[in-house]
């Protein structure tokens, strides 16, 4: 069940005591028990990120760059130096 | 025919732990709806203990040696007055309290325990020991919400009482546990018959009970026990992912609040590789705590794909991400103000501050890509120009602080923002005062890691 569902489904119930609502939604942040105790290697993420991929999954950004704005950055940084120097 | 006492049937008679510890799980299935109701009718509460000694011995005729069975029968006998206090819940709402259910599971917890100590249960009913250290710590929980509720009137009279006791059963579910883990762990019988298997699902339990009262330093004694011992567990590899992952997941957690980010990363990335593809809610609290972690070792943001993947994330993290990306102080300000509760909630706002010093860093290194490149000389690859006016960091801070005309930005701040990223390690460079210019590294080592 997704957050927002469940979410809602706890706004309706609203004849449920205060307090209860407040522990359901702490125990919405436990760490959950799996449905199966042990399964195989590639049923695991690691596997699973570099089916998805054909190699290893990319959970970091690799690079700053990002050329489209590099140019408008560029501008801006001239338009707002003029300003600084106009002012001393 | 109760299908409790079936699974615990089939269970001895097949040498199978987890059909022993289905019959000791006390809830109702959708296949079995009466599930509890048809086992506590089954006998009374003056006749029970008799009535399982015919029924295992003669009806089924399990053939179980005399003091493992006697354990056996104690133990039905004390889960069957259990059952018959969840039923209430049921038959006489008005009457039913999770606090004698508790009171009344405890007493199984401690037969059981005695068992293992002095019947020689065996190490493949281990999966037994799990089922009722999970169902002791759910109904300390629902035990301790009942308490808490019913006593809100006279906690008002007193104040100094407030917290007082609040997690009573909790922590007494925690001592239970704790004895249920050393079972596990000082259990010396050689490893392929060892109690050993059920350390790490234990400690998890412990973790998981630790973590809800708030004495998450409680965690780190068992750790200490965990490594006294560690030449004689077997590798973490040889356990069930689930108990590892779990395992991980909370060693993480641990040195995380610590602020020890580097052993965090460790811990919460193995958890990471072997956690179950399909088990979206568990990675993304993996996430939650490796996202910071990351930042603070790597100084590098989630990639977008990743984020997209889980939508509790992205909405916590991903404004953040942005802002930090584009370099833009102000919008990260804003961020961290309409997520302070949220991350203050999960605990993650102090390493997600030290976002601000990478969303600088990135600012002032568009200020380098910006400034281009020097002429090159006889055929040489062109270089970056790293002599750079503090005018323009001083430009670029009014960018990214959103400043407006009236606002002063005074070089001296600037100056100190800047020895502050070289003094971390974000910049290479240093100031040259008189001339009012910073003097960057050459040959892409800037920025470092950046690949300017």
């Amino acid at each position: 069940m997704s957050n927002t569902q469940s979410q809602e489904k706890q706004a309706e119930a609203s004849q449920q005591p205060q307090q209860q609502k407040a522990t359901v939604l702490e125990e919405d942040d436990e760490f959950e028990d799996f449905p199966v105790d042990d399964w195989s290697e590639n049923e695991t993420e690691q596997a699973a990120g570099s089916a998805a991929n054909g190699n290893n999954v990319h959970l970091w950004e690799e690079s700053w760059d990002d050329d489209d704005a590099a140019e408008d950055f560029s501008k801006q940084l001239k338009e707002e130096l003029k300003k600084v120097e106009a002012s001393h | 025919m109760s299908s409790i006492l079936q699974d615990f049937e089939d269970g001895q008679r097949h040498g199978s732990g987890p059909r022993l510890a289905l019959a000791l799980t006390p809830v109702d299935t959708p296949q079995d709806p009466d599930r509890l109701k048809s086992f506590y009718s089954f006998s009374n509460s003056a006749q029970i203990s008799a009535s399982l000694r015919y029924y295992l011995c003669q009806t089924c005729g399990l053939k179980i040696p005399k003091q493992e069975l006697n354990a056996w029968i104690d133990i039905l006998s004390a889960y069957w007055k259990a059952v018959g206090e969840i039923l209430q819940f049921n038959e006489f709402p008005s009457r039913a309290s999770w606090v004698r259910v508790f009171d009344n599971w405890k007493e199984v917890a401690n037969l059981l325990i005695r068992a293992y100590s002095n019947s020689g249960f065996e190490n493949w009913t281990i999966p037994c020991l799990y089922v009722v250290g999970k169902y002791l710590r759910i109904f300390a929980s629902k035990a301790d919400a009942e308490t808490s509720s019913q006593g809100s009137v006279a906690y008002l009279q007193d104040d100094a009482s407030t917290d007082f006791g609040k997690d009573a059963k909790t922590e007494e579910a925690a001592r239970v546990l704790n004895r249920m883990f050393t079972l596990c762990l000082n259990d010396r019988a050689p490893i392929d018959e060892s109690r050993k298997w059920g350390v790490y699902y234990m400690t998890n339990l412990l973790f998981k009970t630790y973590f809800k009262i708030n004495a998450v330093g409680l965690s780190k004694n068992l750790l200490r026990a965990l490594s006294a011992q560690s030449k004689e567990l077997p590798d973490l590899e040889d356990f069930p992912k689930s108990h590892i992952v779990t395992f991980k997941y909370f060693v993480g957690v641990i040195y995380f609040l610590d602020e020890s980010y580097s052993e965090a990363e460790e811990h919460l990335a193995y958890a990471w590789r072997f956690c179950h593809k399909n088990a979206m809610k568990n990675k993304e609290l993996i996430l939650t705590y490796l996202v910071p972690c990351h930042l603070v070792t790597t100084h590098t943001l989630p990639s977008k794909k990743l984020l997209s993947h889980a939508p509790r994330l992205e909405a916590l993290f991903r404004s953040l991400c942005d802002c930090i990306r584009k370099g833009d102080l102000h919008g990260f300000d804003a961020a961290m103000t309409a997520g302070e509760e949220e991350f203050v909630k999960r605990r993650i706002y102090l390493p997600l501050e030290r976002g601000r010093d990478i969303a600088l860093r990135n600012l002032f290194r568009k200020v380098f890509i910006a400034g281009g490149f020097e002429e090159a000389k006889d055929g040489q690859p062109p270089i970056r120009r790293t002599r750079i006016p503090v005018a323009e960091f001083v430009a670029a801070l009014r960018i990214g602080t959103h400043a407006d005309a009236r606002t002063r930005i005074d070089i001296d701040e600037v100056e100190c923002l800047l020895s502050n990223l070289i003094y971390k390690g974000l910049m290479k460079g240093y100031i040259a005062r008189e001339r009012g210019m910073i003097v960057l590294s050459k040959g892409g080592t800037a920025f470092p890691g950046t690949g300017v």
